[in-house]
């Protein structure tokens, strides 16, 4: 077997042991870590598909992060307030189930990502981060000026949602849905890398004057990832809302954006379980360090530097070397 | 006469001031190579951008097989047959020799929309990308990056990537530029085979290749066509000669 996939795997089985151990030790709190470095990788595996397989350095990503967890509060909302969704032209109730509001987060994620992507995509290179990036404050500024969802302040949304045949209230239940949407995310995301789209679009990136040369449309073709990567952070987004039981303008800001990117360099670009390594790493040492010192994100800075300039491949490639052209 | 393949009435492009193209008029017929020459600079690259829709005349008409194709960009016009390879070699370096001729065969079907399957596992997909990569002898070199490929190796690789369009018509931009004399003359032959596939508008400034190859050639100079005929006639033409042509090349 492959350097890389024996390390992958040996990251997923780890990712599951320590909930599994902390549960046997009654230490909750290490649960709730865990299901957050689920869920963020989950964020930076929906960015992986379009920077490290579409080569779109996106710094917006934080909107479908947040309008996934806007997607949620919108719907969970109006059941905790007992009032309807909307009454024109019909009634709609709100909704505290799990699938439900996942739909409608990656829904919503993809449309986004489709508006945001179409407009973004007509730019490159610097100018097509800067537009995402603006995109994303807009998103945020409007989320501020948002009463009916608490503006600065957020909203919290008292009771996690449902899931059927679960106790969501239960971490550990909760945990092992997060690390479940995130294993069907992986297993989707290696799929789709070695599907004749991911063909396309690894053409796309490397060579759009050739794509077009050989009858595909790098525009389209980025898109359409670039949609697919909006709709998996905005899933994402709705689970991180769920976790915190709380969504605010703050999942829309730029410093998020900016952390999920941070996974996901950390990780590795463009492999597999970069974001899920990049947002283990992240997490631990936003908590060690963090304790140890206020200035962590100042040696952050300085790992993230030595990692783009010495280590390519991120920790994955760091540790699995360089990646193998399969077949 | 036979309809043209492919046909360029008066293309104009400018740059700024500068005349890149200038009122160009050509034909591509059936069965021939029609070899494009002229200096450093002329704008045969450009012609060759604007025919293959990577840039937009500012007046005039690109037609392919009776059909204007002006207004339809690279992608349609490469799906409908217009094969292209480039001065500077376009390959997705990081991919595999086949994966490069299976983008290439799934591109020109317009396949590329499958999500879930492996592209590799395709066994029409890829019998067709193998075919073509044998048709230019480089089946045993499947497995390596396309960036890890000789230079050579590279040119061989995209006209296989041509092939796999099922061309109506190639329009190649120098494709012996940076190669030694053994690969020229390989590459030489590799073209005179694939005339039978599909005419060739062909870009060169290795003169024994056109001098070899060439059913007609037309003279670029400044964005314009200055002569156009046999190579006969165009090795005896005066104006050719004091345009371009080295006295020693005609010998
Ligand atoms: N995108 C561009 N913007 C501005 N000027 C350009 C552009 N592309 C080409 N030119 C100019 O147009 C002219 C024609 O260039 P072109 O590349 O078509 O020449 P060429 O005949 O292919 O030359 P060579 O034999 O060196 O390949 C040159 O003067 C070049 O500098
Ligand atoms: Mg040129």
């Amino acid at each position: 077997m492959r350097r890389e996939a024996i390390l992958n795997a040996a990251i997923a089985i780890a990712l599951l042991a320590v909930p599994l151990a902390a549960q046997a030790m009654g230490e909750p709190f290490v649960i709730t870590l865990a299901t957050k470095v689920a869920i963020l990788a989950l964020a930076g595996v929906g960015l992986n598909i379009a920077l490290g397989l579409g080569g779109m350095v996106s710094l917006g990503h934080a909107a479908f992060f947040g309008i996934g967890g806007y997607a949620m509060a919108v719907l969970a909302a109006p059941v905790q307030a007992y009032e309807p969704l909307m009454t024109w032209p019909v009634e709609v109730a709100g909704t505290k189930s799990m699938p439900i509001i996942w739909l409608a987060a990656t829904l919503a994620g993809g449309l986004a990502a489709l508006a945001i992507g179409a407009l973004s995509l007509r730019t490159s290179g610097v100018y097509f981060i800067m537009i995402t990036l603006a995109f994303g404050q807009m998103l945020y500024y409007f989320a501020i000026s948002w009463p009916a969802y608490g503006g600065e302040d957020g909203l919290s949304i008292y009771v996690r949602n449902g899931f059927p045949g679960l106790n969501t209230l239960e971490p550990l239940q909760f945990f092992a849905l997060c690390y479940g949407v995130l294993m069907v995310a992986l297993l989707f995301s290696r799929v789709l890398a070695r599907s004749r789209f991911g063909l396309a679009l690894a053409g796309a990136r490397q060579n759009p004057l050739r794509s077009a040369a050989l009858g595909i449309r790098p525009y389209s073709v980025k898109l359409t990832a670039f949609v697919i990567s909006g709709a998996i952070t905005g899933l994402a987004g709705a689970l991180f809302a769920d976790l915190n039981r709380f969504v605010s303008p703050a999942m829309l800001s730029w410093q998020t954006s900016g952390e999920i990117m941070v996974f996901v360099i950390l990780g590795g670009v463009a492999r597999l379980f970069g974001p899920v390594a990049g947002a283990a790493l992240f997490i631990l040492l936003e908590h060690w360090l963090g304790g140890f010192s206020e200035y962590w994100k100042l040696f952050l800075g300085l790992a993230l530097l030595g990692i783009v300039l010495f280590a390519r491949g991120g920790l994955i490639g760091t540790i699995a070397g360089r990646e193998v052209a399969h077949d | 006469m036979t309809e043209p393949v492919l046909e360029v009435r008066n293309l104009q492009l400018s740059f700024g001031a500068l005349r890149a193209t200038d009122g160009v008029s050509l034909t591509l017929c059936p069965g021939e190579i029609h070899a494009l020459i002229g200096p450093n600079g002329a704008g045969k690259s450009t012609l060759i951008g604007l025919i293959a829709g990577t840039l937009k005349p500012d007046a005039g008409q690109v037609r392919l097989a009776g059909r204007d194709v002006t207004a339809a960009d690279a992608a349609v016009r490469a799906r409908a047959g217009l094969a292209r390879s480039f001065q500077v070699s376009a390959v997705a370096a990081d991919l595999t020799v086949l994966q490069n001729a299976v983008l290439a065969v799934q591109g020109a079907r317009g396949q590329s929309f499958g999500f879930f399957r492996p592209a590799l596992a395709d066994a029409a997909l890829r019998g067709a990308a193998e075919a073509h990569i044998a048709r230019v002898g480089l089946s045993d070199r499947r497995t390596i990056p396309a960036g890890d490929l000789a230079h050579g190796e590279r040119r061989r690789l995209e006209l296989a990537m041509a092939l796999a369009l099922a061309p109506r018509a190639f329009v190649l931009d120098e494709p012996m530029a940076g190669m030694g004399p053994d690969g020229a003359r390989e590459m030489t032959a590799l073209l005179d085979d694939l005339r039978h596939e599909a005419p060739i508008l062909l870009v060169e400034h290795d003169m024994d290749a056109v001098f070899a190859l060439a059913d007609r050639v037309s003279v670029l100079v400044s964005g314009r066509i200055i002569a156009s005929g046999t190579v006969a006639e165009i090795r005896t033409d005066p104006e050719v000669r004091r345009a371009y042509l080295g006295e020693e090349m005609l010998e």
